[in-house]
Protein backbone atom coordinates (compact mmCIF):
# COMPACT_ATOMS: atom_id res chain seq x y z
CA UNK A 1 0.00 0.00 0.00
CA UNK A 2 1.42 3.45 -0.98
CA UNK A 3 2.74 5.74 1.81
CA UNK A 4 0.77 8.39 2.78
CA UNK A 5 1.60 12.01 3.28
CA UNK A 6 -0.85 14.62 5.37
CA UNK A 7 0.55 18.62 4.95
CA UNK A 8 -0.74 21.24 6.84
CA UNK A 9 0.15 24.83 5.61
CA UNK A 10 -0.39 27.67 7.66
CA UNK A 11 2.31 30.47 6.95
CA UNK A 12 2.33 32.26 3.87
CA UNK A 13 5.72 33.51 2.85
CA UNK A 14 8.63 32.04 0.79
CA UNK A 15 10.64 30.01 2.86
CA UNK A 16 7.13 28.57 3.90
CA UNK A 17 6.56 27.63 0.70
CA UNK A 18 9.56 25.93 -0.49
CA UNK A 19 9.58 23.83 2.43
CA UNK A 20 6.06 22.49 1.74
CA UNK A 21 6.35 22.16 -1.81
CA UNK A 22 9.59 20.41 -1.59
CA UNK A 23 8.48 18.14 0.94
CA UNK A 24 5.21 17.41 -1.10
CA UNK A 25 6.79 16.98 -4.46
CA UNK A 26 9.81 14.55 -3.15
CA UNK A 27 7.14 12.77 -1.39
CA UNK A 28 4.96 12.05 -4.38
CA UNK A 29 8.11 11.27 -6.81
CA UNK A 30 8.78 8.37 -4.31
CA UNK A 31 5.47 7.20 -4.57
CA UNK A 32 3.15 8.75 -1.62
CA UNK A 33 -0.31 9.72 -1.63
CA UNK A 34 0.27 13.31 -0.68
CA UNK A 35 -2.40 16.15 0.16
CA UNK A 36 -1.91 19.54 1.34
CA UNK A 37 -4.31 21.49 3.58
CA UNK A 38 -4.30 25.07 2.91
CA UNK A 39 -4.97 27.00 6.03
CA UNK A 40 -5.04 30.91 6.72
CA UNK A 41 -1.85 32.78 5.64
CA UNK A 42 -1.07 29.41 3.66
CA UNK A 43 -3.55 29.41 1.15
CA UNK A 44 -0.79 32.38 -0.11
CA UNK A 45 1.27 29.82 -1.48
CA UNK A 46 -1.86 29.20 -4.27
CA UNK A 47 -3.38 31.85 -4.81
CA UNK A 48 -2.96 33.03 -8.44
CA UNK A 49 -1.43 36.59 -7.75
CA UNK A 50 0.51 35.63 -4.40
CA UNK A 51 2.08 32.66 -5.00
CA UNK A 52 4.41 34.54 -7.60
CA UNK A 53 5.99 36.80 -5.36
CA UNK A 54 5.67 35.83 -1.41
CA UNK A 55 7.59 37.20 0.78
CA UNK A 56 10.94 36.68 2.56
CA UNK A 57 11.16 37.02 6.41
CA UNK A 58 12.20 40.72 7.17
CA UNK A 59 15.73 41.17 6.84
CA UNK A 60 16.45 38.18 4.61
CA UNK A 61 15.53 39.85 1.45
CA UNK A 62 19.27 39.21 0.29
CA UNK A 63 18.47 35.79 0.00
CA UNK A 64 16.65 36.40 -3.35
CA UNK A 65 19.88 36.43 -4.97
CA UNK A 66 20.73 32.75 -3.15
CA UNK A 67 17.86 31.25 -4.92
CA UNK A 68 18.68 32.64 -8.20
CA UNK A 69 22.04 31.60 -8.06
CA UNK A 70 21.38 27.74 -6.88
CA UNK A 71 18.68 27.31 -10.13
CA UNK A 72 15.61 26.36 -7.38
CA UNK A 73 12.65 26.32 -9.11
CA UNK A 74 10.24 29.09 -8.69
CA UNK A 75 7.00 28.33 -6.56
CA UNK A 76 4.50 28.22 -9.24
CA UNK A 77 6.79 26.03 -11.46
CA UNK A 78 6.83 23.49 -8.08
CA UNK A 79 2.96 23.86 -8.00
CA UNK A 80 2.26 22.77 -11.15
CA UNK A 81 4.63 19.89 -10.59
CA UNK A 82 3.31 18.46 -7.46
CA UNK A 83 -0.28 18.84 -9.11
CA UNK A 84 0.85 16.97 -12.48
CA UNK A 85 2.17 14.22 -9.63
CA UNK A 86 -0.96 14.40 -7.84
CA UNK A 87 -0.37 15.84 -5.08
CA UNK A 88 -4.05 17.18 -3.95
CA UNK A 89 -4.58 20.51 -2.92
CA UNK A 90 -7.15 21.57 -0.19
CA UNK A 91 -7.65 25.42 0.19
CA UNK A 92 -9.49 25.68 3.69
CA UNK A 93 -13.33 26.93 3.26
CA UNK A 94 -13.48 29.04 6.34
CA UNK A 95 -10.55 30.73 6.20
CA UNK A 96 -11.62 31.96 2.29
CA UNK A 97 -14.78 32.73 3.89
CA UNK A 98 -13.03 35.17 6.55
CA UNK A 99 -10.54 36.95 3.53
CA UNK A 100 -13.57 37.28 1.15
CA UNK A 101 -11.76 34.70 -1.31
CA UNK A 102 -13.73 32.47 -3.94
CA UNK A 103 -11.93 29.05 -5.59
CA UNK A 104 -11.15 31.10 -8.55
CA UNK A 105 -8.50 33.31 -6.50
CA UNK A 106 -6.61 30.17 -6.87
CA UNK A 107 -4.64 27.85 -9.34
CA UNK A 108 -6.89 25.64 -10.77
CA UNK A 109 -7.08 21.81 -9.74
CA UNK A 110 -7.78 22.83 -6.09
CA UNK A 111 -10.07 21.34 -3.48
CA UNK A 112 -12.11 23.21 -1.49
CA UNK A 113 -13.00 21.68 2.12
CA UNK A 114 -13.58 22.16 5.60
CA UNK A 115 -11.40 20.60 8.68
CA UNK A 116 -12.60 17.45 8.30
CA UNK A 117 -12.00 16.98 4.92
CA UNK A 118 -8.23 17.16 5.70
CA UNK A 119 -8.84 15.17 8.81
CA UNK A 120 -10.48 12.36 6.92
CA UNK A 121 -7.46 11.77 4.73
CA UNK A 122 -4.84 12.60 7.77
CA UNK A 123 -6.14 9.77 9.68
CA UNK A 124 -4.65 7.17 7.97
CA UNK A 125 -1.47 8.30 6.75
CA UNK A 126 1.96 7.50 7.72
CA UNK A 127 3.56 11.13 8.13
CA UNK A 128 1.88 14.49 9.32
CA UNK A 129 4.01 17.59 8.93
CA UNK A 130 2.89 21.29 9.32
CA UNK A 131 4.41 24.32 8.19
CA UNK B 1 34.77 4.37 -18.26
CA UNK B 2 31.17 4.17 -20.26
CA UNK B 3 28.64 1.84 -18.45
CA UNK B 4 25.52 0.57 -21.34
CA UNK B 5 22.17 2.24 -19.85
CA UNK B 6 19.06 2.27 -21.29
CA UNK B 7 18.06 5.91 -20.25
CA UNK B 8 19.97 8.96 -19.20
CA UNK B 9 18.46 11.58 -17.09
CA UNK B 10 20.29 14.95 -17.10
CA UNK B 11 19.46 16.77 -13.76
CA UNK B 12 23.11 18.64 -13.49
CA UNK B 13 22.03 22.11 -12.07
CA UNK B 14 18.88 20.63 -10.51
CA UNK B 15 18.57 21.08 -6.84
CA UNK B 16 16.17 18.94 -4.83
CA UNK B 17 13.74 17.95 -5.35
CA UNK B 18 14.32 18.07 -8.82
CA UNK B 19 16.39 15.36 -9.37
CA UNK B 20 14.60 12.95 -7.65
CA UNK B 21 10.91 14.12 -9.41
CA UNK B 22 13.49 13.65 -13.19
CA UNK B 23 14.19 9.95 -12.17
CA UNK B 24 10.31 9.36 -11.28
CA UNK B 25 9.08 10.17 -14.49
CA UNK B 26 12.18 8.89 -16.62
CA UNK B 27 11.18 5.10 -14.49
CA UNK B 28 8.13 5.58 -15.66
CA UNK B 29 9.34 5.13 -19.16
CA UNK B 30 11.50 1.90 -18.43
CA UNK B 31 10.84 -1.84 -18.86
CA UNK B 32 11.81 -4.07 -15.82
CA UNK B 33 15.51 -4.82 -15.68
CA UNK B 34 16.57 -1.89 -17.66
CA UNK B 35 19.08 0.50 -16.63
CA UNK B 36 19.01 4.28 -15.35
CA UNK B 37 21.59 6.92 -15.25
CA UNK B 38 20.73 10.22 -13.51
CA UNK B 39 23.49 12.91 -13.84
CA UNK B 40 23.37 15.35 -11.30
CA UNK B 41 25.26 17.84 -9.53
CA UNK B 42 23.30 17.95 -6.06
CA UNK B 43 25.57 16.59 -3.82
CA UNK B 44 22.09 16.07 -1.73
CA UNK B 45 21.11 13.61 -4.73
CA UNK B 46 23.97 11.04 -3.19
CA UNK B 47 21.48 9.94 0.10
CA UNK B 48 18.16 11.32 -1.75
CA UNK B 49 18.28 8.77 -4.51
CA UNK B 50 19.02 6.02 -2.17
CA UNK B 51 16.32 6.72 -0.17
CA UNK B 52 14.19 7.00 -2.92
CA UNK B 53 14.90 3.30 -4.32
CA UNK B 54 14.53 1.69 -0.91
CA UNK B 55 11.05 3.31 -0.79
CA UNK B 56 9.84 2.59 -4.09
CA UNK B 57 11.30 -0.77 -4.26
CA UNK B 58 13.59 -0.31 -7.34
CA UNK B 59 17.36 -0.94 -7.09
CA UNK B 60 20.26 1.41 -6.77
CA UNK B 61 23.35 -0.15 -8.15
CA UNK B 62 26.07 2.65 -7.40
CA UNK B 63 27.14 6.03 -7.82
CA UNK B 64 30.10 7.33 -10.09
CA UNK B 65 32.20 10.54 -9.16
CA UNK B 66 33.28 12.39 -12.03
CA UNK B 67 34.50 15.95 -11.19
CA UNK B 68 30.96 17.77 -10.08
CA UNK B 69 28.52 15.71 -11.61
CA UNK B 70 27.40 12.00 -9.86
CA UNK B 71 26.34 9.84 -12.03
CA UNK B 72 23.70 7.43 -10.02
CA UNK B 73 22.65 3.96 -11.79
CA UNK B 74 19.30 2.40 -10.99
CA UNK B 75 17.87 -0.35 -12.31
CA UNK B 76 13.98 -1.04 -12.62
CA UNK B 77 12.51 -3.43 -10.43
CA UNK B 78 10.47 -6.33 -11.36
CA UNK B 79 7.43 -6.79 -9.56
CA UNK B 80 8.24 -10.24 -8.85
CA UNK B 81 11.55 -10.31 -8.61
CA UNK B 82 11.73 -10.46 -4.50
CA UNK B 83 9.86 -13.75 -4.77
CA UNK B 84 12.35 -16.42 -5.34
CA UNK B 85 10.70 -18.72 -7.73
CA UNK B 86 13.52 -21.22 -8.83
CA UNK B 87 13.15 -23.83 -11.83
CA UNK B 88 15.98 -24.75 -12.72
CA UNK B 89 17.22 -27.96 -10.60
CA UNK B 90 20.80 -27.71 -10.18
CA UNK B 91 21.73 -25.56 -7.47
CA UNK B 92 24.66 -24.76 -5.27
CA UNK B 93 24.64 -22.54 -2.03
CA UNK B 94 26.61 -19.40 -2.34
CA UNK B 95 28.77 -20.10 0.42
CA UNK B 96 29.96 -23.57 -1.16
CA UNK B 97 30.96 -20.92 -4.60
CA UNK B 98 32.78 -18.80 -1.91
CA UNK B 99 34.64 -21.71 -0.70
CA UNK B 100 35.97 -22.91 -3.89
CA UNK B 101 37.07 -19.47 -4.45
CA UNK B 102 38.87 -19.11 -1.51
CA UNK B 103 40.54 -22.13 -2.12
CA UNK B 104 41.44 -20.66 -5.30
CA UNK B 105 39.89 -24.09 -7.25
CA UNK B 106 39.42 -23.45 -10.93
CA UNK B 107 35.32 -22.38 -10.79
CA UNK B 108 34.35 -20.45 -14.16
CA UNK B 109 31.61 -18.04 -12.73
CA UNK B 110 29.24 -16.65 -15.43
CA UNK B 111 27.49 -13.19 -14.18
CA UNK B 112 24.51 -12.64 -16.04
CA UNK B 113 23.27 -9.33 -14.55
CA UNK B 114 23.76 -5.88 -16.18
CA UNK B 115 26.58 -4.37 -16.86
CA UNK B 116 26.18 -1.32 -14.73
CA UNK B 117 25.44 -4.01 -11.80
CA UNK B 118 28.60 -5.71 -13.15
CA UNK B 119 31.08 -3.01 -13.12
CA UNK B 120 30.09 -1.73 -9.74
CA UNK B 121 31.51 -5.27 -8.32
CA UNK B 122 31.63 -8.70 -9.05
CA UNK B 123 33.53 -11.99 -8.02
CA UNK B 124 37.13 -11.91 -9.25
CA UNK B 125 37.57 -13.58 -12.39
CA UNK B 126 33.68 -14.12 -13.08
CA UNK B 127 32.69 -14.00 -16.54
CA UNK B 128 29.95 -11.36 -18.20
CA UNK B 129 27.04 -11.69 -20.22
CA UNK B 130 23.90 -9.90 -19.54
CA UNK B 131 21.47 -12.47 -19.72
CA UNK B 132 19.61 -10.43 -22.45
CA UNK B 133 22.33 -10.99 -24.82
CA UNK B 134 23.41 -14.87 -23.44
CA UNK B 135 21.65 -16.56 -26.32
CA UNK B 136 23.24 -14.89 -28.99
CA UNK B 137 27.05 -14.80 -27.12
CA UNK B 138 27.03 -18.85 -26.18
CA UNK B 139 29.61 -19.62 -28.54
CA UNK B 140 31.70 -18.02 -25.63
CA UNK B 141 30.90 -20.54 -23.45
CA UNK B 142 32.51 -23.94 -22.84
CA UNK B 143 29.87 -26.76 -22.99
CA UNK B 144 32.49 -29.01 -21.09
CA UNK B 145 33.29 -27.00 -18.22
CA UNK B 146 31.13 -26.59 -15.18
CA UNK B 147 29.58 -22.96 -15.03
CA UNK B 148 28.29 -21.54 -12.45
CA UNK B 149 26.10 -18.88 -12.96
CA UNK B 150 25.00 -16.07 -11.02
CA UNK B 151 22.95 -12.62 -10.05
CA UNK B 152 21.82 -10.62 -7.87
CA UNK B 153 18.82 -12.84 -5.93
CA UNK B 154 18.71 -15.57 -7.98
CA UNK B 155 16.25 -14.88 -10.75
CA UNK B 156 17.88 -13.94 -13.76
CA UNK B 157 20.43 -16.67 -12.75
CA UNK B 158 17.72 -19.25 -12.90
CA UNK B 159 16.61 -18.06 -16.49
CA UNK B 160 19.91 -17.89 -17.72
CA UNK B 161 20.86 -21.62 -16.11
CA UNK B 162 17.25 -23.04 -18.03
CA UNK B 163 18.71 -21.40 -21.35
CA UNK B 164 22.06 -23.06 -21.01
CA UNK B 165 20.37 -26.23 -20.31
CA UNK B 166 18.10 -26.02 -23.16
CA UNK B 167 21.52 -25.23 -25.54
CA UNK B 168 22.74 -28.76 -24.27
CA UNK B 169 24.88 -27.51 -21.43
CA UNK B 170 25.02 -29.86 -19.08
CA UNK B 171 27.35 -28.77 -16.32
CA UNK B 172 25.32 -26.27 -15.30
CA UNK B 173 24.74 -24.74 -11.54
CA UNK B 174 22.89 -21.70 -10.66
CA UNK B 175 24.54 -19.95 -7.56
CA UNK B 176 21.66 -19.28 -4.98
CA UNK B 177 20.94 -16.54 -3.57
CA UNK B 178 23.15 -13.89 -5.70
CA UNK B 179 25.46 -11.22 -5.05
CA UNK B 180 23.24 -9.35 -2.62
CA UNK B 181 24.80 -12.15 -0.45
CA UNK B 182 28.47 -12.04 -1.29
CA UNK B 183 30.99 -12.18 1.80
CA UNK B 184 33.74 -12.30 -0.21
CA UNK B 185 36.53 -10.28 -2.03
CA UNK B 186 34.88 -8.28 -5.13
CA UNK B 187 36.39 -6.52 -8.23
CA UNK B 188 34.94 -2.99 -9.87
CA UNK B 189 35.12 -2.41 -13.25
CA UNK B 190 34.71 -4.26 -16.71
CA UNK B 191 34.24 -7.75 -18.20
CA UNK B 192 37.42 -9.35 -17.11
CA UNK B 193 38.39 -10.93 -20.32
Amino acid sequence: MKKRVAIIAANGGLFDAYKVFNIATAAAATEAEVAIFFTFEGLNLIHKEAYQQLPLPEGKEQIQQGFAQANVPSIPELVSMAQEMGVKFIACQMTMDVMGLTKEHFVDGIDVGGAVTFLDFAKDADITLTF
Amino acid sequence: MTIHVDLVVDAKGLTCPMPIVRTKKAMEQLQPGQVLEVQATDKGSLADIQGWAKNTGHQYIGTIEEGDVLKHYLRKANPTEVKEETKYPHVVSLEELQKKVENNEQVFILDVREEAEYVFGHIPGAYHIPLGQLEERLNELNKDETIYVICRTGNRSDLAAQQLAEKGFTRVFNVIPGMTQWQGTITKGGNEQ
